[in-house]
């Protein structure tokens, strides 16, 4: 017996993760997923260098030319103005154009360079990233379509949906986020290096803002972190009673609850909206200083600038060029500390998806498969096969016998007796390794799950239906199932007969999870697609759920046409189920209590004895 | 647009603080003007003492002073108006919300099978903080589109009319523009929300049937189909991104053209002597003041669109006609004496077509315990739930005690009608408030007493919290039989005149339950009880019983009359005998 490995922790899949501290590793982790469009990314780095150089040079053009050489007439000036006031001069002397109007000309050229370089770096900024994080999105399904049912029995479905979509669409907020935040930060930076060699003392004097900026965000960020806790837990709160009341909202109504319970609502609900106001007075201050920083920084440009000019250090265009220049050296500063929020939230949401991508759990596959014949008998073997779901808790023990190719078996049973984990072994959606199972004399473990579960084919109980039409619904994308063949396979599981009364027939497209469709219908098609499948054993855990009489005659009849001339194992739980089949095997407790034909177990006067009376009473 | 209308009833609650907050925005934006234009005034300032002339009205500090009192005034006016519209926004989530659950409290199965909790949550959550979200930033973005060109251009037309007057004829072009982009952008991002939508069902409806997959083989299929739908939503995304990218790409070329006549004409002006450098720059920064609302009409679509669309679903559960409504005669006792006359009762659910009861005629008389059996689907608990008015209850056919059902007070029937369902529900909370629902001050030795009679009370005692034991998600969780006690519970402890327990025994054995029926039987003698069952051991308890088919009365009488009768009920007795050793054996 092969040692079990340690058990994995699923619970960590339900834990909330904070986030709370930049993970290098995991940035780099994603960036995995961008390599292929890095050429796209670079093209986007040199494009908003372009586009920021743009941008400067049209403030360069009204302050220093507009302003100081063409109105103040001042061309000795040693102030920075990369090359446009030459460039002005070359196009007046070349055009014999007016000043004014080769300052027009350069002004309009730069502009749309400028547009079509940001809005190029925009396209394929954006391109890279959607790409980039569709590919994690599809690598993350792939990676959880292929986990086992052990991982979906403790992994709940929604934390799972979750990592799908919220987590991602995190991360696509916080790499475009970074994206602009590199779009700010650029011109941030070119702004400053002019703004250095036009005057190091002015702008030292502005950069003092910056540090404020930050005290106040932090004091800001400190101040509501409690209330916005606060308000959160209100709004969990308030949605826990709406829910609660939904829920059980007859035993509400019988108890003549409704006006307490409003009353008890209007508190929480009160409660949330004085926690939102407060929450409010503080951001609402915050907003507004920040919106604030420009202006103070025009006044500080004014003031200051003023001893520059008359120091002679500064011309007019260069305390211009100043005021132009508050607004991108303040945007990104401001919006610095609102990308951090969403940073650290992407933070814990690159764990999620990483963590969910990292789980390596899987059945065990053969390493040297055995290959099946192109035609299976059928005959199927137990021996002396235990299993359990969490060790200490045995579901099956011991249990040992064998199908006869062609053999229709019942399994019958009361609830918790094992029935369905027999199949689920039967099917490999767990691994096993005490006792064996053997299909035509071939031991499960050496045969390949997907080979398997194409060859051994499980209806469950659910009877998922697929968004999509009928037709593949019943050919699950088979090439080999055309569109004859799937009618064929619904006109001998009486699917056909509904599927031509819908409004489209076999191409009807369902709607979500078959919600068109009714209980019964369902049936009958996980039916008709199963034996479009035409699996040589067939297992099927029969439906508990009542349908009127009519449907229940169809589905009697096609699954009694279904499991003609194959092996067919039935967890049965209508009489004329197990009438059907030709032997009867008797779960208790996980052990096989009787085995054998109607009639013997019948004589035996046992527990299948009773199970009939007591299950079978009403049918 | 019509949908919105329905707020508008909202709103008119907080005029005070919404014209106050438009005030107030008006104020700002004047301060913000004034920021700009003593900035210019500094400009004009240094040029003219670089020039040398001394005779100035003010020097550069005290402009500064009053530059920065613009801005640290338009600080508080700017506070005080964001804050007071947000206000109003959440004010209006939290009435929104208050009739929300006003309204579902009031409605009955009708509304409930139309819509499922998740469908009444997300419009409680999502819909509602959509039109919380265009309340405070939507009167802002409103404000913004209003206020700034107005501001923009008097400011304008005070310096240089002709200048005005060529650059404003550019407007229109731009509005003109900007509308239809609005358009195509809210387009788009509604198809992003469903691409995105359908993205989260597609995962959810895949990982629910992942079983059914796997069994199948589909994973690779699955993948396959998967990624339609997510290259689906990529691409919506990145049409989104260029329709908006393309807006902020065009709209600064309608401004540099608008700026380019500026650095013409301004131009001229200032050499021609006729306009200083300063108002030059004051253009500029008019100018920007005069687009940014522009920048804004795009989000402003797309917010009162998300919002109509939000609106109207939550309207929907507001409006919600309650289907069962109270309308006492005042004509009616104040207790029930528990008789009940059921005359000629049709009933079918609504969009069913068949009936699913058909012509009932009962009489129980006070003080009865009457028994119900039948297959599912017979009927039973259409039937009973007319006596607490669950359901619709047709006129002329329900009376108790000589009046019809619907002239008692609701509140006054359910009181007295005590109806224990079939499936047990619990509440998040302790024991003894799951028990004492409907009268969370009851004294708690009563609690126990019912407890008892329902037989759970030795679990209880044996929990370390005792009756404060929370049950469910945050505390112990409870067996099926359990809770169907504690259910049961919750049923004896109130002073019912009728008491209807519907098959509320089925999670427990017949030895307990024995055992409740007879403590039941002293407790509740000559009091109108009604039970449903399946098991005739549990029916033989009642003085009467009736076998409902298909909808309708098949047989009553008492146990030995049905079984002297040798009809349906017979036949159930037989096969229950049969298997009654069986049943003893099993458990």
């Amino acid at each position: 017996m092969e040692n079990i490995k340690p058990k994995k922790d699923h619970s960590v899949f339900e834990t909330e993760l904070s986030g709370a501290v930049l993970n290098f590793q995991l940035l780099a982790r994603i960036f995995f997923w961008l390599k292929p469009y890095r050429l796209r990314l670079v093209l986007s780095a040199i494009l908003v260098l372009i586009a920021s150089f743009a941008t400067v040079l049209l403030e360069i053009l009204i302050s220093r030319v507009l302003v100081d050489y063409i109105i103040m007439k001042d061309t000795e000036s040693l102030m920075p103005d990369l090359g446009m006031i030459s460039l002005t001069q070359f196009l007046e002397r070349e055009t014999h154009f007016g000043d004014l109007f080769s300052v027009g000309i350069l002004f309009f050229s730069i502009t749309v360079i400028q547009g079509v370089a940001s809005h190029w770096h925009r396209m394929t900024l954006t391109a890279s990233i959607v790409k980039g994080l569709r590919d994690l999105r599809q690598d993350l399904f792939e990676h959880l379509e292929t986990r086992p049912s052990s991982f979906y029995d403790k992994v709940p479905v929604g934390r799972l949906m979750t990592r799908v979509t919220n987590d991602v669409e995190a991360l696509f907020e916080m790499l475009r986020g970074f994206g602009s935040l590199i779009g700010e930060f650029i011109p941030f930076f070119v702004a400053l290096a002019i703004m250095f060699s036009a005057s190091i003392k002015l702008t030292f004097i502005l950069l003092t803002l910056i540090p404020v900026v930050w005290v106040v965000t932090f004091i800001f960020k400190g101040a509501t972190r409690e209330i916005f806790r606060e308000v959160r837990d209100s709004v969990s709160a308030l949605n826990q009673r709406l829910q609660e009341s939904l829920s059980g909202i007859q035993v509400v109504q019988l108890s003549v609850r409704e006006s307490r319970n409003f009353l008890d609502y209007s508190v929480l609900n009160k409660l949330n909206r004085r926690l939102e106001f407060r929450s409010i007075n503080i951001s609402t201050f915050y907003g507004a200083f920040n919106d604030s920083l420009i202006a103070i920084g025009l006044g500080m440009v004014i003031w200051f600038g003023a001893e520059e000019v008359l120091s002679d250090s500064m011309t007019i265009g260069g305390v211009i060029l100043f005021t132009r220049f508050m607004t991108m050296l303040f945007t990104p500063v401001v919006s610095l500390g609102e990308q951090l929020n969403v940073l650290f939230r992407a933070m814990a949401s690159g764990e999620r998806i990483f963590q969910a991508l990292d789980w390596d759990e899987q059945i065990k596959e053969p390493e040297s498969p055995s290959p099946l014949p192109d035609r299976l008998l059928g005959r199927i073997e137990f021996k002396d096969l235990s299993f359990s779901y969490n060790p200490g808790v045995p579901v099956l023990s011991n249990v040992s016998f064998s199908v006869a190719a062609g053999e229709k078996l019942a399994i019958v049973g009361p609830t918790g007796s094992g029935k369905s984990t027999l199949i689920r072994l039967l099917g490999r959606f767990y691994d096993f390794s005490d006792g064996s199972i053997f299909l035509d004399g071939i031991d499960l473990n050496q045969i390949l799950s997907k080979e398997l579960r194409r060859r051994v084919g499980v209806v469950l109980q659910d009877f998922h239906v697929f968004s999509g039409s009928i037709y593949e619904n019943i050919s699950l994308g088979n090439p080999l199932v055309t569109k004859k063949k799937a009618q064929e396979a619904a006109l001998i599981t009486n699917a056909h007969d509904f599927i031509t009364r819908l409004p489209q027939g076999y191409d009807t497209v369902m709607l979500e999870r078959g919600a068109n469709l009714s209980h019964g219908q369902r049936q009958l098609l996980a039916f008709a697609r199963v034996l479009a499948a035409d699996p040589e054993v067939l297992v099927l855990d029969e439906a508990t759920a009542s349908v009127d009489t009519e449907t229940e005659l169809l589905i009697e009849k096609g699954l009694e046409n279904l499991i003609e001339n194959r092996t067919a194992i039935l967890i049965a739980h209508r009489l004329q189920t197990v009438r059907k089949s030709d032997r009867i095997l008797v779960l208790n407790e996980g052990k096989v209590a009787e085995f054998g034909t109607e009639k013997e177990l019948l004589s035996n006067r046992d527990l299948y004895h009773k199970l009939h009376r007591l299950q079978f009473q009403d049918k | 647009m019509k949908s919105l209308n329905k707020l508008i009833p909202l709103l008119r609650n907080y005029k005070g603080q919404i014209f106050l907050g438009l005030f107030a925005f008006f104020v700002a934006r004047f301060f913000e003007i004034c920021t700009y234009y003593l900035a210019s005034l500094g400009i004009d300032l240094i040029a003219d003492l670089y020039q040398g002339i001394t005779n100035l009205s003010f020097t550069i500090t005290e402009l500064v002073l009053a530059l920065i009192a613009t801005v640290v005034l338009r600080f508080f006016v700017v506070s005080a108006a964001r804050r007071a519209i947000r206000r109003v926004g959440i004010a209006v989530a939290h009435d929104l919300r208050q009739d929300l659950y006003r309204s579902v409290l009031a409605q009955g199965p009708t509304f409930f099978s139309a819509f499922n909790v998740g469908d009444i949550m997300t419009r409680a959550i999502q819909d509602i903080s959509l039109v919380q979200r265009l309340v405070s930033f939507g009167f802002i973005a409103l404000v913004i589109m209003v206020y700034a060109p107005l501001f923009g251009v008097g400011a304008m037309l005070m310096k240089s009319v002709p200048l005005t007057l060529l650059v404003v004829p550019l407007l229109p072009v731009i509005f003109v523009y900007t509308v239809k982009m609005a358009r195509e952008m809210g387009n788009s991002s509604r198809e992003v929300q469903n691409k995105l939508s359908q993205l989260s069902s597609h995962t959810q409806e895949n990982l629910s049937g992942i079983r059914t997959v796997q069994a199948g083989v589909q994973e690779k299929n699955e993948s396959d189909r998967f990624w339609k739908t997510n290259d689906g939503y990529a691409l919506s995304f990145f049409e989104q991104a260029r329709i908006n990218s393309l807006m902020s790409a065009w709209l600064p070329f309608f401004a540099s053209i608008a700026q380019l006549v500026i650095v013409l004409y301004g131009g001229f002006l200032v050499i021609e002597g006729d306009m200083s450098v300063g108002d030059l720059v004051f253009f500029f920064a008019c100018l920007s003041m005069l687009l940014a609302p522009i920048k804004m009409a795009g989000f402003l679509v797309m917010i009162v669109q998300r919002a109509a669309v939000a609106s109207d679903r939550i309207f929907e559960i507001i409006e919600a006609d309650p289907e069962v409504k109270d309308n006492p005669s005042g004509e009616t006792p104040d207790r029930i004496s528990g008789g009940i006359l059921i005359k000629n009762l049709n009933f079918s659910y609504p969009n069913r077509g068949a009936l699913n009861l058909r012509d009932i005629n009962i009489e129980v008389q006070s003080g009865e315990w009457l028994g119900v059996v039948g297959k599912v689907g017979a009927g039973k608990s259409t039937l009973l739930k007319m006596l607490t008015r669950l359901l619709r209850v047709p006129s002329e056919s329900v009376f108790l005690d000589g009046h019809e059902i619907f002239s008692y007070p609701l509140g006054q029937l359910r009181k007295e009608v005590v109806f224990v369902m079939q499936d047990s529900f619990l509440f998040d909370e302790p024991i003894f408030s799951n028990i004492s629902y409907d009268k969370p001050d009851r004294d708690v030795g009563d609690v126990w007493k019912a407890a008892d009679s329902a037989k759970i009370s030795e679990s209880i005692a044996g929990f370390p919290k005792k009756m404060q034991t929370v049950v469910g998600e945050r505390g112990v969780t409870l067996s099926g039989g359990q809770k169907q006690r504690t259910t049961l519970a919750r049923g004896f402890v109130r002073d019912a005149s009728i008491l209807v327990l519907d098959d509320c025994f089925s999670s427990v054995d017949t030895e307990t339950e024995e055992h409740i029926l007879l403590q039941l039987k002293e407790l509740r003698k000559n009091k109108t009880t009604i039970i449903v069952s399946h098991r005739v051991s549990t029916l033989r308890h009642a003085d009467r019983i009736i076998y409902m088919e298909d909808g309708s009365v098949k047989e009553t009488g008492s146990h030995t009359e049905l079984i002297n009768k040798k009809g349906s009920y017979y036949k159930l007795e037989k096969a229950q005998n049969l298997s009654a050793d069986a049943v003893a054996e099993l458990t």
